[in-house]
């Protein structure tokens, strides 16, 4: 029972760190075709933001917030300087923006060394005890914040003007300018969310691993293989269901055998799911 | 000017064909010239040239771009290793039974992915991502086994000797034996490969990759093509980390990982994506300037940095690399093949 | 003149497909735009729009050079097109593609929806629907109705009746007649239906690659040797 709970309960709540991490790339794969590989790195430079920030004395909410900001600032620099030109060529994108991991991966070694980075955890104290599970505060305050972040995005998306834009802009990017908009300004606007988000990300999750320069590697994966399970495009559900397909099946997994194998695991059912629907995946193309 | 072109393209020797004599000739005689760290470690930078070659053809004919190609290095690589390890008191050669293993096995497990993967047509994009996923799985798959692998401090593995049953038996632990061995794997590689994407093979290969859907019409089975040739880069790529492993006596989990596999992608964007000859070359080229320019001190940090900054400049400026601008600067680029992927 | 189009050219790589098209538009116009499939038609429409740079010439609207224009600025501007094809928003619904004609180009707009679904009651009853669900007169009405909330000046339709049935054809010729007299909006229609042309205005073009080889009235064009060739009424 008490087992039960707990992987039931730890299931939740990586799914949600795991829906906020890849939310960033949700945004910007399913709203603007572009195959991010650089998300792992906005998220990595979101972390040591918020490490550096914090080191300065700033509280931690601010700290976060500017983080975002900042990183929402480099991915309007790159969209503005290359990707812009190459929309349409995913193969394009696709390497520029793994350049774009190496770059700023190389940048963040020489501005903040390769130490590993410790970001103290802003609740502190120890879990609260409710007899048959342990709550990891922090934990818990980062999934209702993701949490938070999808069910805002997804009012924003349905239910207001800018969220019309966005979708008809996706449906139909000629017709859109036909009528009148903007598309450049708001492909710039989407790319620039998404890494702000990305970068919100890696600020809120910091103080949960530990901050060096690969640490967005593993997300950078995983994420893909949440948005891609969820289906591009299926902002909201899609990436709470892949999430969950990826998070829950690792938990899992790591009950039986140790966390390594329980990721090569995961990748390969990945892998085997998304053979069989592909369909989701080249909706970008 | 048609004229002036046809014969170039129609006979069987082609400009490229003289400057990858010229290439060959150069390393043939570098030992004859000098001796040292230069002939100890060029044979290792031609086997990335080799990787190298296995990337292009799959990149720069077929359109495919892989993330996943030191996965294959390193199944060549390991697998060289443990058999050379575990295979002893044969009659048979276990370095050549190791060499065997590792290049039958790159290349039956690229076939097996890429039949998984194209037959449900899995387009470019998402089988990125698989690859990557793949050398993720595989350096990890390294790292944790560590009682048969050796784990993060990576396998010994023996230098090979060469026997032709009891008349010769050649040991490879001078720099120069092996650089001549390695040398004479690395130019019948090349020589096939390229004869095959000249072939019929390669037509179709590079068919696909500019109109797929006219090559399903015509009769093609795309998803096998494809495979196929996915398959032939898992080949290359697994003779190449086999050769390696004996060549350095070790096999590492760096060299399976996301990061040395990008690493070939930048290689073979540098060198020039469509020329085999050029990738081999980019490879040898830019692995040893790295290897140069990191022993450095002051310029160690900033060295990978300028290495992204190149590789965004190829992708937006010169898409050809430098095999591109050979051509163009050899006035071909005038009426070449038109920029492709 | 609310549009001018001087010694307009255009075509797609290098080939030509618009040559040295001229023609000046009154306020509150309509012109008819007729031709065979592959002359031009749409290509113009395209030019006007923004979606091709002429290679020569220029385009003015209410007297403003408009000929560098993105589309986005010109419609902005108050041009609106109706694509062939329709060009509707499948997974949004109704009331949405409605309101993206209001706010995509963000300046604040008269709101004309109680007016647009005065003119189409039959998109009144399906507001909560996916346009991708509608049939296909109902799309093309969406379609007009959207290119009006974006309340503009001039309007290019082309092909409205492409693959509608008869009855309908004549429904939305007669609103579109009707917007034209209403809100004085100039119009610009291509069609291959020359009877709803016909009985929309009195002054056509005929397009034959790429140039205009008759214009006037509708019996001076019914006169014209092209038009007996070709456009057998
Ligand atoms: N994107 C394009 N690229 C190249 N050629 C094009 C393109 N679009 C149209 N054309 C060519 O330009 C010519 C004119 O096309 P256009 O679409 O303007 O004809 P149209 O008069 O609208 O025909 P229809 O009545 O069939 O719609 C045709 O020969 C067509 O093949
Ligand atoms: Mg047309």
């Amino acid at each position: 029972m008490e087992i039960l709970v707990s992987v039931l309960a730890d299931t939740v709540l990586i799914t949600l760190v795991l829906a906020f991490a890849a939310f960033g790339l949700a945004i910007i794969y399913g709203l603007t075709g572009v195959i991010n590989m650089g998300h792992g790195a906005m998220l990595t430079l979101g972390a040591y933001f918020t490490w550096w920030l914090l080191d300065q004395g700033v509280p931690f909410v601010p700290t976060v917030l500017l983080s975002a900001l900042a990183v929402g600032l480099v991915g309007l620099a790159f969209e503005h300087l290359l990707i812009r030109h190459f929309y349409g060529r995913p193969f394009d994108t696709l390497l520029l923006t793994w350049a774009f991991f190496l770059v700023t991966t190389e940048v963040i070694k020489i501005v903040f060394g390769t130490d590993f980075r410790n970001v103290a955890d802003p609740i502190g104290g120890d879990p609260v005890n409710l007899g048959i599970y342990q709550v990891p505060t922090y934990k818990t305050v980062v999934a209702l914040l993701a949490l938070a972040v999808v069910a805002g995005t997804a009012l924003v998306f349905f239910k207001t003007t800018l969220g019309v834009r966005v979708r008809a802009m996706t449906q139909n990017r000629e017709m859109a300018g036909l009528l009148g908009l903007n598309v450049a300004a708001m492909y710039k606007l989407v790319f620039g969310f998404g890494a702000a988000m990305a970068g919100l990300a890696g600020g809120v999750i910091a103080p949960m691993f530990a901050v060096q320069p690969y640490m967005g590697d593993m997300f950078l994966v995983r994420s893909f293989f949440v948005v891609t399970i969820g289906g591009i495009g299926q902002l909201l559900a899609g990436t709470l269901f892949g999430s969950f397909a990826i998070g829950g099946l690792e938990t899992v997994l790591a009950l039986f055998s140790d966390q390594v194998i329980a990721q090569i695991a995961v990748f390969f059912i990945a892998v085997i799911v998304l053979r069989f629907r592909p369909q989701g995946v080249f909706s970008g193309r | 000017m048609t004229a002036e072109i046809q014969p170039a393209r129609r006979g069987v020797f082609r400009r490229e064909d003289v400057a990858a004599l010229a290439v060959f000739l150069l390393l043939a005689a570098i030992p004859l010239a000098t001796s040292g760290y230069v002939v100890y470690i060029l044979p290792q930078y031609m086997l990335l040239g080799v990787l190298a070659m296995s990337l292009a053809l799959l990149w720069g004919h077929g359109g495919i771009v892989s993330f996943g190609q030191a996965a294959f290095f390193a199944i060549g690589a390991y697998a060289m290793g443990l058999v050379m390890k575990h295979l002893t008191g044969m009659a048979i050669n276990s370095a050549y039974v190791g060499i065997l293993v590792g290049t039958v096995g790159g290349g039956v497990t690229a076939l097996l992915i890429g039949y998984f993967l194209f037959s449900a047509g899995v387009r470019a994009a998402y089988f990125v991502v698989a690859t990557l996923a793949l050398s993720i799985v595989v350096e990890q798959t390294v790292k944790s086994f560590s009682d048969i692998t050796g784990g993060w401090n990576g396998l010994y593995v023996d230098r090979m000797t060469v026997t032709l049953g009891s008349w010769l038996e050649l040991s490879l632990f001078d720099d120069a034996p092996i650089y001549y061995v390695v040398l004479a794997v690395v130019v019948p590689v090349y020589v096939i490969a390229t004869a095959l994407m000249r072939g019929r093979f390669g037509k179709i290969v590079v068919g696909i990759r500019e109109n797929e859907d006219r090559m399903t019409a015509l009769g093609f089975n795309v998803p096998m093509y494809k495979t196929l040739v996915f398959g032939l880069s898992g080949l290359l790529a697994g003779v190449a980390g086999s050769f390696y492993a004996t060549h350095a006596q070790f096999a590492h989990p760096v060299n399976a990982g996301v990061l040395f596999s990008t690493q070939v992608v930048i290689w073979v964007a540098i060198g020039g994506r469509h020329s085999l000859l050029g990738s081999f070359v980019g490879a040898i080229v830019v692995a040893s300037l790295s290897n140069y320019l990191s022993s450095i001190e002051e310029i160690q940090n900033y060295w990978p940095l300028v290495m992204g900054l190149i590789f965004i400049a190829v992708i937006v400026l010169f898409r050809g690399g430098l095999a591109g601008l050979v051509e163009k600067l050899a006035g071909k680029g005038a009426h070449g093949r038109a920029a492709g992927h | 003149m609310a549009l001018v189009i001087t010694d307009v050219s255009a075509g797609y790589g290098g080939v030509t497909v618009l040559r040295n098209v001229s023609l000046a538009l009154a306020e509150g116009e309509i012109l008819g735009v007729l031709g065979r499939n592959g002359m031009g038609k749409t290509t113009l429409i395209r030019c006007l729009a923004g979606l091709i740079e002429p290679t020569t010439g220029t385009i003015t609207l209410g007297g403003e050079n408009i000929t560098d224009l993105a589309p986005h600025e010109r419609a902005r501007r108050g041009v609106a097109t109706v694509v062939q094809g329709r060009g509707i928003f499948p997974r949004l619904s109704v009331r949405e593609n409605l309101t993206m004609g209001r706010v995509a180009g963000a300046s604040a707009r008269r709101d004309r929806t109680d007016e647009v679904l005065g003119y189409f009651p039959r998109l009144g009853e399906r507001l909560a629907q996916a346009a991708g669900t509608l049939s296909g007169g109902e799309q093309q009405m969406l379609a007009i109705g959207r290119a009006l909330m974006t309340d503009p000046k001039v309007m290019l339709l082309d092909e409205p009746s492409e693959g509608i049935m008869p009855v309908l054809v004549q429904q939305i010729a007669a609103i579109v007649t009707a917007i034209n007299r209403q809100a004085g909006l100039t119009i610009i229609i291509v069609e291959q239906n020359v009877p709803m042309v016909f009985g929309m205005t009195d002054r056509c073009i005929i397009l034959e690659k790429g140039r205009i080889v008759a214009q006037g009235s509708r019996d001076e064009v019914s006169r014209s040797e092209v038009m007996k060739e070709y456009l057998a009424i």
